[in-house]
């Protein structure tokens, strides 16, 4: 846009109201009574010169202009000059030789902006995140308040009279509170009560109430004065001799920015906020006030037409383009919204506006594999990094790719020089008044900032901080982020800070230990890396970080638990060097409880807390445990300070594009990590449908801070990236036994006649349902876990745990079922029996199963006439008879034969040593003559004799296998304890009750024990990060809704330093709901519930999907 | 379907250890299938003869019984002119324990041990009991007409 006029009047007018060709205020020139003024009537208008010193600027000579730039400039050139500099020549010819007046060619109209784009998040980074001031500035001398321009707006008259005010009079602006709104000759239609609290008052020279200004000016003029920004001032314009009530008005204000409006959005604030809101979704009063506060300057710059002297420019277009597409949404229900929740009580929770940000789609698998696709274009030939020496794994090679990024990472842009924040734009105080009477200036202080994206103002500079020094390394599960991490510890260590320098401080340190700490008392840390990960993986990176050094060269310190009393700063900070902890390994749970200590403490800190130091860098482990913003977590780990941020997650996406707005802000990275600016180029594009330019946006935010690998990538030469054994799956589907059978049917006949008697309304049913759809689960694993009440309380079914107690009565047949699987569990020494026996069974179990030929026989099982074969072969062979009729017989001597007089023999030799056997007899002295029998069909399940099964016959394979046994019951693997027990094979333990060491410790036997065992592990607590590459063999005991979590549980096994091949078995029920549940697996693979990211309510209808699957 | 590892076994120990006067035989184009002969027992009126029979392995053995049938005709109260077999094994005294080996030497002991009194074929089993000589006699003849060459 081209402003010929500026050339005859630099500077003066150009502000106001002349401006023919900006649409929004383009009635120009127009009659007295159109709400703005025009020029000639606004040169009459005269202004009393607030009381601060004169300046005098210079006048703008383009002559010299010309001369001391050494050409002749065309006039368009010169005016855009002028414009940009404000007509100071000495700063128009800088502009003209930086070049960056070429930018500024189009006056920048001040922006709308999303009212709900605004989070308290994003003002607090900003607002603390300014450098200490520019040297030189004398803030002690600026005014009280400084003029910034002077608009027209038009008011109505609340009163009628003669004389009430007169053309060219002084006014005062004020703001009605709503108590003071019932004065006389209010309107009484909705709208006015409904705005009640944006009623400005103006009040003629002899402070009589004349009038009000009209709505849509004093909506964002109320929000001005309330939040304490602006002074206004203003002169009568037109007003008619005599008024009458309602009658337009109109007056030219002059608007002052206070003093208190710069910077002071901050501390105080952000702490209450902090213990209100920190589960808050919906717009928290402070994020309301900052949005109020945004749209009001926005309008305001764009009244006064003042435009931003210096700023980002080179995104203006996509700039303006999402601002505005944002704020066409807004204005479809916003002027509404924001009527409606600037009324809102400061608690109201029900403020609608943001429901829609925190409701965001979720992306969709294929969604997500685009996003990645330009994160994972990986460069095979990428340059390498050698770690340093004390490092002593070695690295793969995309490994050493990892560790080049990583330090270019840390070290890339510390050259930089001090440039913008991309958020600020520069504005240039006015020289001149609306009728180009010089004003006072301050010195070294002619222009402000603002940001209009947090709603902030500033006096100084806001400096880029260097703050991205970090990134995402967002590897899939097993490439080994955490060894990359660890060799980036070694290999790039803070060189700067010698130790001794740390040591004069000592005094310094002991004096403040003493007094109560501000929150701004933070120690450096320049040598320690701090860790954050889930509390199961501690020990793990522990074990791998001391793994990875050469002895002496790292120090690990795990913070967590009683290690928690140690005072963080004293071993950081002032201990010898030498015992500096170079890794700090920490939980989320102990920043998350430390952030709550020091949030109830009004925002100071334990100074011996994680918080109380700044660290060299910080690595999240896992860290989409962060991915909600709001959390509590999130906002932890947002309050720790570094210099380098980094993220690890082979998931940073979970399911919406706002998961990695969480890391993004947690690393700083501006622009992006400012939620306003996040909501209005992503997440406003993606809500409406616009997939493609939000993509694009994403792209461009991810690609230089991700760096992403995965399992399948292959190398150029067609090798995988990494070389991961084959893994192969096998569904095991077993038949449950008849009494098994029995008690199914039991359960499934009452849970299918609860599913039709509320077949239209089941989400009402939905908690009984579950559990009985439970209850058949659990019979499919053992009868008798559908009676622990552990598992009750597990599955939160409460109200059918009350229902089965009160109907115990009519279960009496369900108890008599269950019955038979509490048989006896005697067992017996063999050589009870008698030599002949003994020595009969020794013979036999030399030989090969008589009825399949397998050799040894599995699982030897002898008949009450002591002949051996395979214990299926005889139960098939027994149940074949039965199917045809006959009394079944010993398939060698023909005698009459059943099920209970079956006996397993026991074989304790390849038992581990220390393990005595229950019942074994001293005579028997000889290891090859420990046997015992016990009788068959104790283990009750058919699941548990399966994986028995499994179990001796990999013990028969190799004794040194390790194996892998999934539940997702505990209560099951208390069952399974036993069988093991019994069949003496040993085994370890770890679930979710176990604390912290006794995890650490299991794992620790389970990898470095050199027999073979197995270890019992709960799907929930050993799902997540753990490394149980030791084992080859994985048993899935029971199916769980989605396979993926299955598939993230085998992973553990199936990752990086497995060496061999990893078979997975799966047991599945025959004609139960089992195999119906894979079959829902199959079809929602991957989806959402499974991973706890829907809410409850969405998951119940999932589930009910499901059910109706399962029981129809 | 795969065949059992008890098939490949009972097969591979038919060939290495033969039993003598006892040959069995799968077919390439189907394991369970096997051509047997069955040298008359010496002391019988099948001595000299060799007879030919099949054996099939039906899918649930070794749970039920192999199905065996002479080919060769033969005269002998517990077998029919179909070839069909009387014999306690392959029927309800069945076991698993039980092998090819075990029931073709069975078979061959039925040869020298007739039993007219639980008879499949009628009218050999009364010959045989009322004129045992004639019935022999025709039993050698038969022999010498079909088991030989």
């Amino acid at each position: 846009m081209a402003h010929p006029e500026l050339e005859e009047r630099p500077a003066k007018k150009r502000r106001f109201f002349v401006d023919d060709e900006l649409p929004p205020s383009s009635s120009t020139s127009t009659q007295s009574s159109a709400p703005l003024l025009s020029s000639n009537v606004e040169a009459e208008v005269t202004i009393k010169t607030p009381e601060i010193a004169p300046h005098t600027p210079g006048a703008f000579d383009v002559d010299l202009l010309a001369g001391i730039i050494g050409e002749t400039l065309s006039t368009t050139v010169v005016e855009h000059l002028i414009k940009a500099s404000d007509g100071n020549l000495e700063r128009a010819i800088n502009i003209y030789l930086d070049g960056s007046w070429k930018d500024q060619t189009t006056p920048a109209v001040s922006l709308p902006t999303d009212p709900s784009n605004v989070s308290e998040a994003s003002s607090l980074s900003l607002v603390s995140s300014k450098k200490p001031a520019r040297p030189g500035k004398q803030l002690s001398r600026f005014p009280d308040k400084r003029y910034i321009g002077s608009f027209g707006v038009a008011g109505w008259a609340t009163r009628s009279g003669l004389g009430l005010l007169t053309f060219g009079e002084k006014i005062q602006i004020e703001r009605a509170k709503p108590v003071a709104a019932k004065k006389p000759g209010r309107f009484g239609n909705g709208a006015g009560s409904k705005r009640n609290d944006i009623v400005v008052r103006f009040t003629n020279s002899r402070r009589e109430e004349v009038g009000r200004l009209e709505n849509t000016a004093a909506a964002w003029i109320a929000s001005l004065l309330d939040q304490h920004i602006c002074f206004l001032e203003g002169t009568c314009v037109y007003a008619p001799n005599r008024i009458k009530t309602g009658d337009d008005l109109i007056l030219q204000l002059h608007c002052y920015l206070l003093k208190t409006a710069f910077g002071s959005f901050g501390f105080g604030r952000m702490d209450s906020n902090r213990e209100r809101n920190i589960f808050e979704a919906q717009e928290s009063s402070e994020e309301r006030d900052l949005r109020l506060r945004q749209i009001a300057l926005v309008k305001l710059f764009e009244e006064i037409h003042l435009t931003p002297s210096s700023g980002h420019h080179q995104d203006e277009g996509q700039k303006r383009e999402g601002i505005i597409q944002v704020a066409e949404k807004i204005t479809e229900a916003g002027v509404q919204k924001i009527g409606d929740t600037s009324k809102q009580t400061e608690n109201d929770p029900a403020s609608p506006s943001s429901d829609v940000a925190e409701n965001g789609e979720e992306l969709e698998q294929d969604q997500l594999d685009a996003l990645y696709k330009k994160a994972q274009a990986f460069d095979f030939d990428s340059p390498e990094a050698e770690p340093a020496s004390t490092f002593i794994l070695s690295l793969r090679r995309y490994q050493k790719q990892a560790l080049h990024w990583m330090i270019g990472k840390e070290t890339a842009s510390s050259e930089r020089e001090e440039s913008m924040h991309p958020l600020w734009d520069e504005y240039k105080w006015p020289v001149k008044d609306s009728d180009g009477n010089d004003l006072p200036t301050t010195s070294n202080a002619d222009s402000f900032y603002v940001n209009l994206y947090s709603g902030t103002l500033d006096l100084e500079f806001p400096v880029q901080e260097q703050n991205c020094l970090g990134g995402i390394l967002a590897d899939e599960m097993g490439l080994g982020k955490t060894i990359e991490v660890l060799s980036l510890v070694h290999s790039h260590r803070d060189e700067s800070l010698p130790p001794a320098a740390n040591r004069s401080n000592t005094i310094n340190d002991l004096s403040r230990l003493h007094e109560p700490t501000s929150a701004l008392n933070v120690e450096p840390a320049p040598s320690t890396t701090l860790v954050i990960c889930p509390m199961s993986l501690l020990s793990q990176w522990k074990s791998e970080a001391e793994k990875a050094s050469s002895p002496g060269t790292v120090n690990v310190f795990v913070y967590y638990g009683s290690e928690k009393n140690l005072d963080l700063r004293t071993l950081c900070c002032r201990a010898n060097s030498t015992q500096i902890p170079n890794i700090i390994i920490t939980s989320y749970g102990t920043v998350l409880s430390q952030y709550q200590e020091m949030a109830s403490r009004d925002g100071t800190m334990k100074p011996d807390s994680l918080f109380g130091l700044s660290y060299y860098r910080v690595v999240l482990d896992e860290a989409h445990m962060i991915k909600n913003r709001t959390s509590k977590t999130a906002k932890a780990c947002y309050e720790l300070k570094a210099q380098h941020r980094w993220v690890l997650s082979g998931t940073p996406i979970v399911n919406r594009e706002q998961d990695l707005f969480s890391l993004v802000h947690f690393l700083q990275v501006a622009p992006w990590s400012n939620f306003s600016y996040w909501r209005t180029f992503i997440t406003a594009p993606f809500e409406s449908g616009d997939f493609l330019r939000a993509l694009r946006v994403l792209q461009t935010v991810m690609e230089p801070l991700i760096l992403r690998r995965t399992k399948d990538m292959k190398l150029p030469s067609g090798e995988a990236l990494v070389p991961l054994p084959t893994r192969t799956i096998k569904i095991d589907k077993l038949e449950l036994s008849e009494s098994e059978r029995d008690v199914y049917d039991f359960f499934f006949h009452r849970a299918k006649r609860t599913f039709d008697a509320n077949a239209d309304n089941l989400l009402k049913k939905y908690t009984t349902i579950f559990a009985q759809i439970l209850r058949l689960r659990q019979t499919c694993c053992h009868p008798l876990l559908t009676r622990n009440p552990g598992i009750v309380a597990d599955e939160e079914d409460a109200i059918n745990a009350k229902d089965v107690e009160s109907g115990l009565s009519d279960d009496m047949d369900l108890v008599s079922l269950l019955s038979k699987f509490e048989g006896e569990t005697e067992e017996q020494d063999a050589n009870k029996f008698g030599a002949a026996v003994l020595r009969q069974i020794q013979e036999e179990s030399a030989v090969e199963c008589p009825i399949c030929c397998e050799e040894p026989m599995n699982e030897q099982t002898v008949t009450g006439c002591w002949h051996s074969a395979c214990k299926q072969c005889i139960l098939d062979y027994i149940q074949h008879q039965r199917e045809k009729g006959q009394t079944p017989k010993c398939f060698n001597c023909r005698e009459e034969i059943n099920n209970r007089d079956l006996f397993e023999v026991v074989r304790h030799d390849g038992v581990e040593h220390g393990h005595t056997g229950t019942s074994e007899l001293s005579t028997s002295k000889a290891a090859a003559s420990k046997i015992s029998l016990r009788r068959l069909g104790i283990n009750g399940s058919t699941k548990i004799s399966a994986l028995l099964t499994e179990l001796k016959k990999l013990r028969v394979q190799d004794p040194m296998t390790k194996s892998v046994v999934f539940s997702q019951f505990t209560s099951f693997l208390d069952l399974i304890e036993p069988a093991l027990k019994r069949d003496h094979i040993a085994f370890l333990r770890f679930d979710g009750t176990m604390a912290q060491k006794q995890r650490a410790a299991v794992i620790d036997e389970f990898v470095n024990r050199r027999n073979g065992v197995v270890l019992l592990l709960s799907l929930r607590a050993g799902g997540v990060g753990l490394n149980l590459t030791a084992a080859k063999h994985v048993f899935m005991m029971d199916p769980w809704w989605s396979f993926a979590v299955e598939a993230q549980a085998i992973d553990r096994v199936h990752r990086m330093g497995q060496e061999s091949e990893v078979h997975v078995t799966r047991f599945i029920i025959q004609g139960t709901v089992e195999e119906r549940m894979l079959k829902i697996q199959e079809r929602k693979r991957f989806i959402a519930t499974s991973l706890g990211m829907m809410n409850e309510e969405e998951k119940k209808l999932q589930r009910i999907e499901d059910i109706k699957e399962l029981l129809s | 379907m795969a065949l059992p590892k008890r098939i490949i076994k009972e097969t591979e120990r038919l060939m290495a250890e033969p039993v003598p006067g006892i040959s069995a035989v799968p077919h390439d184009d189907n394991l369970r299938y096997f051509d047997v002969t069955i040298d008359g027992p010496t002391q019988s009126p099948y001595e000299g003869g060799t007879f030919k029979l099949e054996l099939f392995l039906p899918d649930d053995y070794p749970m039920t019984p192999p199905k065996v049938r002479f080919l060769t005709k033969i005269y002998h109260p517990n077998i029919d002119r179909l070839g069909r077999i009387c014999l306690d094994v392959l029927k309800g005294n069945w076991s698993p324990a039980l092998q090819i080996r075990t029931i073709l030497l069975s078979i061959q002991a039925l040869l020298g041990a007739p039993n007219p009194d639980d008879p499949l074929a009628n009218d050999v089993a009364q010959q045989w009991k009322e004129d045992q000589n004639t019935a022999i006699a025709t039993a050698k003849e038969w022999t010498e007409k079909y088991a030989k060459a």
